[in-house]
């Protein structure tokens, strides 16, 4: 009977999406690196370590307040909660009871509830067991009345700061990989401790003359020695004392060196691993990025293109200079090989980034990056680089949607200059956004404001803009003239007064930044507002 | 235009693409390289081409540099190189055209100090374009189109000779969009310098002889408006 309560109860709850949810936003909360909400949980539980023990201190020297008894009450309640929950989130009892029960009901033999028991049991005793839990629970337990006594404990407080910081986290990280090393330092420490503290009571007890009372004096003083630091509230006065002394003082400074260089070439290893995941965790930050796969003269010039128009990006480069480079300007860079499918994932590929720029002066490369992101991401925007004119058909073969044929165009727009210096000087200008002066498109979205009208209707010339054309898939304008073919639609150059305007259509317009920027913006809003009447 | 003759120093990818263009535009040109092998690529191709030193001076008095040579691109595979040949030649000839690629960006100004006209850095274009394809790729395409005239859509400098019906009419007054289907993209009121004035209804120009109109067009409708205002129909 209970077992089938139980059995119902698991599996209404592995149905219940809002305790899914519930349990998913505590995750988020407590557990996730990766949430915001941690973060925000973490410096509020900062604090609120911080200023109980600020208060405990307070009370030393100072009569209590009774608002803070009131406070105390509400940190141990937080406290007991934050434990509690961090418990229920450590491991799914419903899905071990469902998994446990499926796999009798497949095996055909009976499903005994205490098997499971035991297996949640231990599940749950790891989490009490682990060394944070222990910290947390040894942060509530003082509070409690008849375990006054522990108050002493209320310092485990401050280790919970341990839980909050990753700065920590990361120190604590760095110890645990040189545990091997750190053990040998400490068997040897031992060793020569217990050597020197024994060798130091035999010369310098008081019968010898000397100020060494007992064991314990003979290792304080061992360690005092040994660390180097020597207080001299105890020296030795014996001939064999000071021998033992000075013994102890060279391989304490030998123990010492020992130790800082395992600690020195610990940071040293994790460094680059902590600032590769740092990289790592702000890639994953980002939206709507792009990716520029070479940072040579091409990757510099569109990076800081980029970084102008304050748009997100991630950079990759496998010569060290570069990267260096890169890193030195503030940019987020990867080190490593770009025409590897795990380091576009790590840069983004799947997640934030919109388009791929392959700005590698290598053709070959180019077109492998170009493959590989293809691959990973059918839809992604891919733009590559090609030297030579021969491989552009290759790369649009690997699946580049656009390329850029550096000296070709250098050439093309050398022969350009020829002729017509004016407008060529004018068109760079615009080109490079040089002047306030600029080309613009404006998307005619449905419903807005230009929507089934005219071009004399819309009058551009109040915005201080003119129009250019219209690019337009609509076969509406099929018998208008000045037609240009572009890709899967139509370019209508110079279109008369008379050229009805319908959603999807494309409008090219020069003109003043302000003037564009604002007709963006009417053509936005006047698309809201038909929206929003049409939901009321 | 066509009359003068077009130096082209270096032979490779990028003067390639160069070249092909002003022969498609039927300029007069030759093709000068110091490496014989790539004489010889360029002589296969049928191009005009001539083993040269760009060192010696009088080689380039005897090409007609100070004489027939009305521009000098400098394609040479070095920075150094193209300083030293702008330099050379820009002492020979003070009002040569000389436009010359830079491969790194400081070296733009040496090459302007040394008398350069024209400077042009592939990689900056390179970058220019892939960031527009980024951000506008519908732009580009019409950019495209425009200037470097793959369609037939060209931009234009129209200069307005005298005694042509447009001198002392104003620009307002122009309607190039329905009289003759081109665009008027803007103006260089000599006037007011050498400057171009973007034909957004802000201000008005009053046009003179010497003022130049900049127009983007079909060829046919462009060569129609040159033939009507008076001029002369030259190469576009």
């Amino acid at each position: 009977m209970h077992t089938r309560l139980i059995l119902y109860i698991a599996y209404s709850l592995k149905a219940s999406l809002r305790y899914q949810r519930c349990k998913a936003f505590f995750y988020d909360l407590l557990e996730n690196p990766q949430s915001n909400l941690k973060s925000y949980f973490d410096i509020f539980m900062i604090c609120l370590v911080i200023s109980s023990i600020s208060l405990l201190l307070y009370e030393v020297e100072h009569q209590t307040f009774k608002w803070a008894a009131i406070f105390e009450r509400f940190v141990v309640t937080v406290f007991i909660i934050e434990y509690l929950l961090r418990g229920w989130v450590y491991s799914d009892i419903h899905s071990a009871i469902i998994k446990q029960h499926e796999n009798s009901e497949y095996l055909g033999t009976p499903f005994r509830l205490h098997n499971v028991l035991g297996e949640i049991l231990a599940e749950k005793f790891s989490y009490i067991f682990s060394p944070s839990a222990i910290i947390d629970l040894l942060a509530i337990l003082p509070s409690y009345r008849p375990l006054r006594i522990l108050r002493i404990f209320l310092v485990f407080r401050l280790l919970k700061l341990f839980r909050y910081s990753q700065s920590i986290q990361m120190f604590t990280g760095v110890l645990r990989n040189k545990r091997f090393e750190l053990s040998m330092l400490a068997i040897f420490m031992g060793f020569l401790i217990f050597i020197a503290s024994t060798a130091i009571y035999m010369f310098e007890n008081e019968k010898m003359g000397g100020q060494i009372n007992n064991l314990y004096d003979a290792f304080y003083w061992a360690v005092v020695t040994m660390s180097t630091v020597g207080y001299g509230d105890l020296t030795p006065v014996t001939q064999g004392g000071r021998l033992v002394t000075t013994a102890l003082i060279i391989s304490g400074l030998g123990l010492m060196a020992f130790f800082t260089s395992i600690m020195v070439a610990a940071f040293s290893e994790k460094m680059n691993e902590f600032q590769q995941d740092r990289v790592k965790a702000s890639i994953e930050k980002l939206d709507n990025s792009t990716i520029v796969c070479g940072f040579g003269r091409v990757g510099q010039d569109i990076a800081r293109q980029l970084q102008e128009d304050q748009q997100s990006f991630v950079i990759i480069d496998n010569n060290e200079q570069h990267i260096a480079l890169a890193k030195h300007q503030g940019y987020i860079a990867l080190f490593d090989d770009a025409t590897q499918n795990s380091t576009l994932t790590q840069a983004g590929i799947n997640q934030g980034a919109k388009a791929i720029l392959c700005a590698t002066g290598d053709d070959v490369a180019n077109v492998y990056i170009t493959l590989t992101s293809r691959y990973l991401n059918p839809d992604i925007t891919i733009i590559a680089r090609a030297s030579h004119e021969d491989n552009v058909k290759k790369m649009h073969q690997a699946g580049a949607s656009y390329t850029v044929q550096s000296y070709t165009i250098a050439g093309l727009l050398a022969a350009e200059y020829i002729g017509h210096p004016v407008a060529f000087e004018a068109i760079n200008g615009i080109l490079h956004g040089q002047q306030d002066v600029q080309m613009e498109v404006l998307n005619v979205h449905s419903g807005c404001f230009l929507d089934g009208k005219s071009i004399e209707q819309a009058n551009f010339a109040q915005y201080k803009a003119r129009l250019i054309g219209v690019a337009s898939k609509n076969p509406v304008h099929a018998r208008r003239r000045n037609r240009y073919k572009l890709r899967n639609q139509h370019f209508y150059f110079n279109p008369d007064s008379s050229f009805i305007l319908y959603q999807g259509d494309i409008l090219v317009l020069i003109g003043r930044h302000l003037g564009i920027e604002y007709l963006h913006d009417l053509i936005a809003t006047s698309c809201l507002h038909k929206q929003q009447g049409k939901s009321l | 235009m066509s009359h003068s003759l077009i130096a082209v120093f270096g032979f490779n990818s990028m003067s390639f693409e160069l070249i092909t263009q002003l022969i498609a535009k039927q300029h007069t040109l030759i093709i000068l390289d110091d490496d014989p092998a790539k004489i010889n690529q360029a002589l296969e191709k049928g191009l005009p081409a001539q083993l040269m030193d760009y060192r010696q001076d009088d080689d380039l008095i005897a090409l007609g540099i100070g004489a027939r040579v009305a521009t000098l691109f400098c394609f040479l595979e070095m920075d150094s190189e193209n300083v030293f040949l702008t330099l050379s030649a820009r002492v020979l000839d003070k009002n040569l055209t000389i436009i010359s690629v830079v491969n790194r960006p400081e070296s733009a100004e040496k090459l302007l100090a040394a008398g350069a006209t024209k400077i042009i850095d592939p990689f900056e274009i390179c970058s220019n374009k892939a960031y527009q394809l980024l951000n506008k790729p519908s732009i580009t395409w019409i950019l495209d189109e425009v200037v470097f005239g793959r369609a037939d859509l060209n931009m234009a400098e129209v200069n307005i000779p005298e005694h042509s019906s447009l001198d002392q009419s104003y620009a307002s007054e122009l309607y190039l969009n329905e009289k003759y289907n081109l665009f008027l993209i803007g103006v260089v009121d000599k006037e007011l310098g050498d400057k171009l004035y973007f034909s957004l209804g802000e201000q008005d120009h009053k046009l003179d002889a010497g003022d130049i109109l900049v127009v983007l067009g079909s060829n046919r409708d462009i060569r129609k408006f040159k033939k009507e205002i008076g001029v002369i129909n030259d190469a576009i």
